[in-house]
This record gives structure tokens, sequence and C-alpha cells, in this order.
């Protein structure tokens, strides 16, 4: 399982109140009222965050399970390149 | 031509989200102005709505979507609710005329603050589609599938006086069934007060005092010194006469007329001259002699240069009748809603007709003699005689709009 999800899961349980167990990692977030404008505004929660940069909009992301195997993808890359990690501390 | 029934109204407005109250209010005088932003370097006030938006929206439909955005789609809803819905009209024989001044001033200003003074570096990803001003218009449309003409007029404070009117034709013109017509204005944010204030347009009043804030909007009196920004949205449900009284519906009144000019002259001083000819305009469009028409809720933003020249329009549209009209001013009490206002006072005419009462013109102790009017004095509100009422919406820009209701 994505090690991303569980904070996906929390971010959007804090800025939009659904719960998690409401929305199914592996069905589609667009059926869950994510319009392609809701969803370019969680990849920039997201981006803030956790102190990532995703890759633009990618069309295949249908599913929450989808985004954090994306979120993982870019996490590791940042580690494999040397980048500090995601935590708070790398914000200051 | 056939005529045009009002059969709904809604508001979310300084006093409220309810025309009933909202009227009430006004009738005793009232102030929804009140200090804002007392980190400002000069004092401001504003008439500002306690709207609350999860009435209309989940966290996740607010993505992209500005507070002036919001309060349209809310206001729209109360107007279709207060028609009784759309009672079946295909969903391409409905229509939008909203009217906005700026648009999304909260989007824009979040976006300079995230994207400049923080050194973020970057703004909101969905700033554009919050701040653009058809914004409001598209998303009234998407709440009540209205899938035939959406429009958005931008015309500075005669925004959705125009729209309104526009509307109407289009119902007239039978390219809609059902219009919902009206407008949102939503721009009480630092940046925005502080350009309303260096334009030396705004009413002064002592920091810190309240009481003299929520009585600082004079007009048409001597000691005037401007408006106060107001917010929030007004819609009206426009359809033929003939369609509601089919289906059984309440019409609060009929929009009988409209005019509209340009004194083409100066940006923001207005001129008489312009402003009669749509004046004039309106009353030849709903066949109605000024005699007949009781009231004015005139345009009378409170500024020196303003009001004057708003008298001496009505003195050379109405003549010898001037004094039988009964004008008041009812932004001293709202403020000025600029691309909203026409639409909010356009319901306060409508619902002024329907119970022949009149909002009076308040804290006018002492009129300006340039500004000689009949008017409201507070405590005489009732009209009995009342048949037919003018709105007036002068903006900069030059454009004049004035709708004209008679009853039911």
């Amino acid at each position: 399982m994505s090690s991303s999800l569980k904070e996906l899961q929390d971010l959007i349980q804090e800025k939009y109140g659904i719960d998690p167990a409401t929305l199914d990692p592996n069905e589609s977030m667009r059926d869950k009222g994510f319009d392609s404008l809701a969803l370019v505004e969680f990849l920039f929660e997201i981006e803030d965050r956790l102190k990532i940069s995703l890759p633009d909009p990618d069309p295949s992301i249908e599913t929450l399970a989808g985004l954090a195997a994306v979120v993982d993808r870019v996490r590791a890359q940042q580690a494999d390149a040397g980048e500090p990690a995601a935590d708070t501390s790398a914000a200051s | 031509m056939s005529a045009v029934a009002v059969t709904g109204l809604g508001v979310v407005s300084p006093h409220g989200e309810d025309p009933q109250a909202l009227f009430a209010a006004l009738l005793r005088g009232e102030s929804a102005v009140r200090p804002i932003f007392p980190e400002l370097a000069k004092p401001a006030a504003a008439a500002t709505v306690a709207f609350d938006e999860s009435r209309w929206f989940t966290r996740l439909q607010l993505a992209g979507v500005d507070r002036v955005s919001q309060m349209a789609v809310a206001a729209a809803d109360l107007a279709v609710k207060d028609a009784g819905g759309l009672h079946g009209a295909a969903p391409e024989r409905v229509g939008v005329f909203g009217g906005c001044g700026m648009g999304g001033a909260v989007a824009l200003e979040a976006a300079y603050r995230s994207g400049m003074a923080t050194g973020a570096g970057r703004v909101p990803p969905l700033t554009v589609p919050a701040f653009m001003p058809n914004a409001p218009a598209s998303h009234v449309a998407m709440r009540q599938q209205a899938q035939g003409p959406v429009f958005t007029y931008s015309v500075a404070c005669a925004s959705s006086a125009v729209a309104i009117a526009e509307a109407a034709k289009a119902v007239q013109r039978g390219e809609v069934d059902v219009a919902i017509a009206g407008g949102s204005e939503a721009l009480i944010v630092p940046g925005v007060v502080m350009a309303w204030q260096a334009m030396q347009t705004l009413a002064a009043f002592p920091a810190g005092d309240a009481q003299a804030a929520a009585t600082a909007v004079r007009p048409f009196a001597a000691d005037r010194s401007g408006f106060a920004l107001g917010e929030g949205a007004a819609f009206l449900v426009l359809e033929s006469a003939a369609r509601a009284k089919a289906r059984g519906a309440r019409a609060h009144a009929l929009l009988a007329g409209w005019g509209h000019s340009c004194d083409a002259t100066h940006l923001t001083k207005p001129e008489a001259a312009g402003q009669a000819r749509a004046l004039r305009m309106a009353l030849d469009a709903a066949g109605l002699a000024p005699a007949e028409v009781g009231y004015c809720n005139a345009h009378g933003t409170a500024t020196k240069i303003g009001d004057p020249i708003e008298r001496d329009a009505l003195a050379l549209a109405w003549g010898g009748d001037l004094d039988r009209l009964k004008v008041s001013s009812t932004k001293a009490l709202h403020g000025h809603l600029l691309g909203a206002a026409g639409a909010l006072e356009a319901v306060i005419t409508v619902l002024a007709l329907a119970k022949r009462q009149l909002p009076p013109n308040a804290h006018c102790d002492a009129p300006d003699a340039a500004c000689a009017l009949n008017l409201v004095r507070p405590g005489a509100v009732d009209a009995p005689d009342l048949e037919a009422a003018v709105s007036s919406s002068f903006a900069f820009g030059g454009s004049n709009a004035v709708l004209v209701f008679r009853r039911a």
C-alpha cells in the first residue's frame, strides 16, 4: 500500500471535510465531486503541504490510489536526488 | 409588447437574506454600515454581509468559487425558490443576466498577497476562474441548469440595472421563458477599499466611531461627504405576465419600462442631461407620465458632485411634477453595492410598490438646497396611492440605467 495514501486521506478530510471511509481509493475521484478544477487545487495543496513538486496534471490520475502512487514516485525521485526530506523543517 | 412580471426576489444583503426583513429594517432606518479594517491609515466603513457559504456549497464545491459568485448563487437560488421554482421551463429557455462591476476581488487580493507580498512565488491555481467577472452568472447557470443565454454586464454601478433591463427584453422578445436577473459584488478587501479611498468618494467619519460610521452616508444632505461600500447580491425572476398568470404565480410587480443613456462627457463626473434622457426613455417605455410615478429609489451616492446633478436630472424629466415624486436613496443604510446596487435597489423598489410603503432617505437632517427634492422623511412611510416607481443607477463611465416598475 502507498505510504502517501493516508496523508492524502487526512488532507482531504481536513480541507474538504470528506470522511476517508466515504472515498474508496480505487474509485473515480471525479464521481465524488473532484472535477478538473477541484483536482488542480488539491494538487497545489499537496505540493504545499508535502513540499514536493508534482508533474503537470496527469489525466490518467483517476483515483486517490493512483494519485498516492504518483506522490510516492515523486518522493522516491526526490530522495534519490538527495533532496531534503519532506518534513516541516524543510520549509525553514 | 407583453408585460414582464417579477415573480421572484432573492437577496444576500447587508440586512440579511430575507427581502421582507431587509425592507422592514430599511423602514426603521437601520444602518448596516460599520467600521472595517482598522489597520488602514484612513478610517474605512462598509456594509458587509454575514454570509454562511456552507448553506450553498460543500467545501469541495468551493474550489475556485469567489465570494462574489457564492453570494450570486445564493441570491439567485432564493429568488427562484421565491418564484416557486422554474416551473417546468426547458433549460435552454432559461437565461441568466448578471451584473458585476469587478469580479472576484477576494481571489485577486489573495493572489497578490500570496504571489508577491509573502514571497511564495505562486498564486492559488484557480485564481483566474475565481476572479473573472462572468463567473457569478455562470455559477448561477450551473446551479439552476440555465442553458439559454447567460450573460454578464459590467457597467460599473449600473451593471445589474442594465442586466435586469436586458433580461426583460429577452423575455419580451420570447428568447427565454424565464430570466434570472440581478447582480453581485464582493470587493470589501483592503486593497480595493484603499483604491476607493483614493477616489475621494467615500464618506468621512472619525476613526473608531461606530455610530458615526453608521450615519456617515447622508444622501442629499448639506453635510454629505460620500458613500460607503457595500457587498451582496440580489436577483429577480422575470417571466411574461401571461406565463406567470397561467401557472398561478404571484407577481410582486411588473417591470414596465427601462431607459439607457450615456453622458459621453466624462468618465466619472455625471451629467444631468444624460441621466434625464434615461429617465424620460424609461417613462416613455412604460407609457407613464411623470405625475403617475410616486417614488424614486435614487442613485443618491451622497457625493458632493453627484447628488445635485441627480436632482437636476429628475427636475428635467419630471418638470412641474417634481414635488409630487417622493425620493430616497437607501444607500445611506445598505451602502453602495456597485455592480449589485441596481438589483438590490430594484428589489427594494418592488417591495415599496407591493407594500405601498417607502423607505426613508436616512441621515438627512439638513437637506442641501441644491438637492431640493421631496425626500422621504423617516417615519413617513405610507404611500397608499403608489402605483409606479423608478429605480435609478448612474455609473462611472457615464452609463445611466433606469427601471420602472408598476404594481401588479
